[in-house]
């Protein structure tokens, strides 16, 4: 809690804060009256969520429930939504802990060692990122079936931990870190692999907490890749498996109502909301660092 | 110890190689190797089961003259219309209030960026409830003020500009977080020597704020046009392309193509052909803004 508190301290610090003068205050309460509206899809989910069945469909806007009644969750949970969840933090968590680790390896390597090939790589990385992921879509969905992967594990993180984003954020730390801490060790004789290990990687903590909460949102939001590759309900990520809620898509929400389907998106957005709300300012250097190399 | 002359930097670090191994093999097999194959299949006819024959052009042929496919193109055109100028706009006002630092301005902030880090189920599923027709909070506002119900989501005039709505709201966060640290990057003594110079606010904006914010606005427009042409996930989610196609997108097009007909090699093509027009539109861009110093430029 303190941690969480000092980190909104530090997010509030960077704003240049200054007083309102009278002048101002209408522009001001307009500005957060937008705001507001801007978080009002998320009230409205809730507080949808919340409401008797009788209750959702009402001629005007009421935005809170007259009763509060847990019903819409209880029949969301009658989907296997455990089995989602649980896949979903399998991956994101592993496709998260290896795109972090190869990302910091490489990104050091990028920005520190120099050896033959390097620049090809880069230029690369440069150039996948003006591919959509979704091209490589179709071939990959192809061979992953002809050797038996659809549905596995292997198949919906593998194709995740070569992250170039990961890659990028390390890159950019590493390229403004002192080398004279490295160069002491490097002549009492320690390795390279040692060097990154003591020295350079434990010092990369804010970029390792930057990488990370980006790359498990991206990784706990990845949807056309685990739609496409899963055909067993088992196998199904939380994203996809509440997908079938949409009216366009499944018939879950005609059977059930959209109580239940705000129930459902409800469990689906509170860990990546509950993450960026406590870590913010990761959150916001971090997307801003990436957005500014590609 | 400064880096000690040119024997040092010319010795090669073969560790690298371990260094760069694990991110590379995995990016050679999942993002380089699909590109390649990808390539080879467009100019194939597949399905799922059998193998791939060669056909040449044909696929790109059919392509052009596959009206779907032309209505996809233009489609995503017309959500590049909505979706740009919108993120980019909204993206800037948010930004410059939030830049203010009045009170609660970090609420504000937080507020403007959440949409951003939830998943496609959650945006369209909050916006197709929003939009109902009869009972959706949009239209029940908007007949507040005596405008009739909108039928968002479910005729072919509408459905694009309902499915722009939700992508603003889900897209607005990185612009807004670049320009909001764009704004602050902006040195406060030009504030205060053109306030000394007697410019007003609306002056100090267009000849202060604005000169300094034109590599943000050329990186925003980019990432955001690249971003809107492989529109797919809340496509799927709020309309599955509908009603009639009204709402498709090239992506979502490559979608159904591939699994619901199961056309693999025609998919491929549609793909190859999307790769061009982001290609050619990053292209023009670049030289119409002729940014040096920002994006792929700085990074490289």
């Amino acid at each position: 809690m303190a941690r969480a508190r000092r980190l909104t301290v530090a997010a509030r610090a960077r704003l240049r804060s200054r007083h309102l003068r009278p002048l101002d205050v209408p522009v001001w309460l307009l500005g957060m009256l937008v705001a507001a509206a801007w978080a009002a899809p998320f009230v409205w989910m809730v507080s949808t969520s919340l409401k008797p069945a009788g209750q959702v469909m009402t001629r005007t806007i009421e935005w809170l429930p007259r009763r509060v009644v847990l019903d819409n969750y209880a029949t969301v949970l009658r989907y296997p939504v455990a089995t989602w969840a649980l896949n979903s933090v399998v991956v994101a968590a592993v496709a998260t802990a290896l795109g972090v680790l190869f990302g910091a390896m490489a990104g050091y390597a990028l920005a520190r060692l120099r050896f033959p090939g390097r620049r090809v790589l880069f230029g690369l990385l440069l150039a996948s990122m003006m591919i959509p992921g979704e091209i490589t879509v179709v071939p990959m969905l192809i061979a992953f079936i002809r050797i038996g992967w659809a549905s596995t594990y292997q198949a919906l993180i593998l194709p995740l931990v070569a992250n170039v984003l990961s890659v990028y954020i390390f890159r950019q730390f590493f390229l403004q870190f002192p080398a004279e801490l490295e160069d002491a060790a490097i002549v009492d004789g320690a390795s390279r692999m040692t060097v990154f290990w003591r020295i350079a990687f434990p010092l990369a903590r804010s970029s390792t907490i930057a990488a990370t909460v980006i790359l498990f949102t991206l990784n706990w939001n990845s949807f056309l890749w685990p739609l496409l590759v899963t055909f067993d309900e088992e196998m199904k990520t939380l994203p996809v498996g509440i997908a079938a809620f949409a009216p366009s898509v499944g018939t879950h929400t005609q059977l059930e109502g959209y109580g239940a389907a705000m129930a459902a998106i409800t469990i689906l957005s509170v860990p990546s909301l509950l993450l960026f709300l406590l870590l913010q300012r990761y959150f916001i250097e971090g997307v801003k660092g990436a957005g500014l190399t590609g | 110890m400064t880096r000690a002359g040119g024997g040092r930097r010319r010795r090669i670090d073969w560790s690298g190689y371990a260094f760069v191994g694990f991110f590379t093999v995995p990016f050679c097999l999942f993002t380089i190797l699909p590109v390649l194959f990808g390539g080879y299949v467009g100019f194939t006819e597949w399905g799922i089961l059998g193998t791939p024959k060669w056909v040449g052009l044909a696929n790109f042929r059919e392509a052009f003259r596959d009206e779907w496919v032309g209505r996809a193109f233009l489609n995503v055109l017309l959500y590049g219309l909505c979706i740009v100028p919108g993120v980019g706009l909204l993206g800037l006002v948010f930004a410059l209030f939030v830049n203010q630092g009045w009170p609660l301005s970090a609420l504000a902030r937080t507020c403007f960026f959440a949409p951003t880090v939830v998943s496609a189920p959650v945006i369209g599923l909050v916006w197709v409830w929003m939009l109902d027709t009869q009972f959706g909070i949009v239209n029940q506002s908007l007949a507040m003020l005596g405008i009739g119900p909108v039928p968002w989501l479910t005729s072919t005039r509408w459905s694009l500009v309902g499915v722009s709505l939700a992508s603003i709201w889900w897209d607005l966060g990185l612009p807004f977080v670049l320009f909001l640290a764009a704004l602050q990057e902006v040195p406060g003594v030009l504030y205060e020597a053109a306030a000394v110079d007697g410019a007003n606010r609306a002056q100090q904006f267009r000849f202060v704020t604005l000169p300094h914010l034109r590599p943000t606005v050329s990186l925003v427009v980019t990432l955001q046009v690249i971003a809107t042409m492989r529109i797919f996930s809340q496509v799927y989610v709020m309309t599955n392309g509908g009603p009639a196609g009204s709402s498709s997108s090239v992506i979502h097009y490559i979608y159904t193509t591939a699994i619901v007909r199961q056309l693999l090699g025609y998919a491929s093509a549609v793909s190859i052909l999307l790769f061009g027009a982001i290609l050619l539109v990053t292209l023009v861009q670049r030289l119409l803004i002729r940014e040096r110093g920002t994006w792929l430029g700085r990074a490289a």
